[in-house]
């Protein structure tokens, strides 16, 4: 993928997150970061600040750190990382054991499923270093193991918890009701740093009554073998590439789309799309053999997963629409009118590079005319 | 018309723009009246503070609210057995 370096017109801080985000890959974008790292118009308050919002913290730990700039950095500053790069790194290894024990719970009972997100990105797409931020363990299965699933989590300590939400009373409606995903699940566990550990297991690519879907049972099928660094002989099964490719890609959408999820503040994040990026980059031969095209276009998703390549390629100068032979798709309008029972964030012009840096994400957003503010 | 019934179309009426202001059609599904899963956690949380029930982990399903004439039932279940 062309790598053109990122302007500098939203500033120096914006610039090294977005660095970084898409992942670090030569000399030139090294020594790159490391300039605006040493730059004197760097405003550290707004760096960490971004760093914090976008889940970036462990990731521009680790860039100081590993660029030797212990003496150029604030000394508080510096400390403070040190410490947010070591509890990440501790916390993954806590994740990496608990995915492996709940994997050999489910593949026991004969359940098919993969591991999914932050857990598989963190071992391939940023290499091991621990600094892929993660809130919980990904899971996917088809929705007729549903209830066995549940019935495992059980048995491994884990107990439907919504004391996380605001409005726990919502949430367990909400969690029960949606057939997309099992109730959110936690377990306590005795480990310095890390109190519990929460699981979601997702039944399905989109969400309820989206307008279209991957089928579940479709993705599980072949599930690539991944190693789980740390643990001897552990392994889990995870998407194959395109699979990976779309659920990434989809959900991406889904809180890019959805107004629900800016209503939330759980709306979409730089690293996010630096996830896919780097996904590309790893996978470009199985990404761009045909197979992913014709997929989206089986299950009519082209729309969808055009319109995150175009946010994408506006917001990194990258050509991955491109590279992937969906220039012609992904218009606004025709999405619209796929996605006419849900509410749409309208940015007044704003755009996606634009809203991923603004701090005030939940305002000004009306809903498309025509569109439901809620989701169906 | 009995007291259940007024807040009971009250609660509808602040959540789905399509049930008539006169008079509520207690056989039609209330997905045609512009429900959706947020609205029904909405109206689901509503029933319970107006009339002072929880919905048990059973009852919270698609079932329970397809029509205004099931949610009632269900609430009136609720307050009965609250009552017993």
């Amino acid at each position: 993928m062309t790598r053109p370096l990122p302007d500098q017109s939203l500033g120096v801080e914006w610039t090294i997150l977005e660095l970084l985000a898409r992942g670090i890959v030569d000399d030139l974008e090294r020594q790159m970061v490391r300039d605006l790292l040493l730059a004197d118009t760097l405003n550290w308050g707004e760096l960490l600040e971004q760093a914090l919002r976008h889940k970036m913290l462990p990731m521009l730990a680790h860039q100081i750190i590993s660029a030797g700039l212990r003496f150029d950095v604030p000394m508080s500053i510096y400390m403070h990382l040190e410490s947010v790069l070591e509890w990440n790194r501790c916390q993954i290894e806590v994740f990496r054991r608990e995915t492996v024990r709940v994997a050999q719970g489910l593949a026991e009972r004969g359940i098919q499923f993969v591991v999914t997100k932050g857990m598989t990105f963190e071992s391939t797409l940023y290499e091991s270093l621990g600094t892929r931020h993660m809130n919980d363990i990904d899971f996917m299965v088809t929705p007729k193991d549903r209830e066995a699933v549940l019935s495992v989590m059980q048995e491994l300590g884990f107990r439907p918890f919504f004391e996380w939400a605001k409005d726990a009373r919502r949430e367990e409606i909400s969690s029960r009701l949606n057939r997309d995903h099992l109730p959110k699940l936690a377990r306590e566990i005795d480990q310095p740093g890390t109190r519990i550990i929460n699981v979601d297991v997702a039944n399905s690519l989109t969400w309820t009554k989206s307008p279209f879907d991957v089928p579940v049972e479709e993705a599980l099928e072949e599930p690539v073998e991944q190693p789980v660094p740390g643990t001897p002989g552990g392994s889990v099964p995870c998407f194959r590439p395109i699979y990976q490719f779309l659920f990434t890609v989809l959900h991406l959408f889904r809180e890019a789309w959805l107004q629900k999820f800016v209503d939330f503040g759980s709306d979409v994040s730089l690293m996010k799309f630096g996830d896919v990026i780097r996904l590309l980059d790893r996978n470009r031969n199985e990404l761009t053999d045909g197979g992913l095209l014709r997929t989206t276009e089986a299950h009519s998703v082209t729309h969808a997963v055009a319109w995150v390549l175009r946010q994408l390629d506006e917001t990194f100068h990258t050509h991955t629409l491109q590279l992937l032979a969906l220039e012609k798709h992904g218009d606004e309008r025709l999405l619209g009118s796929q996605m006419q029972s849900s509410g749409y964030v309208r940015t007044s012009g704003q755009s996606m590079r634009e809203r991923l840096q603004s701090k005030d994400r939940g305002s000004a957003r009306p809903v498309a005319p025509g569109h439901s503010a809620l989701l169906g | 018309m009995d007291n259940i019934t007024t807040r009971f179309e009250q609660c509808l009426r602040r959540h789905l723009r399509l049930v008539k202001p006169d008079s509520v059609d207690y056989a039609v599904e209330l997905v045609q009246l512009g429900l959706d899963l947020m609205t029904a956690v909405a109206i689901l949380l509503d029933m319970e503070k107006t009339f002072d029930i929880r919905f048990p982990g059973d009852m919270l399903v698609e079932g329970t609210f397809r029509t205004a004439g099931r949610l009632k039932g269900a609430v009136q279940l609720l307050r009965e057995r609250q009552a017993s």
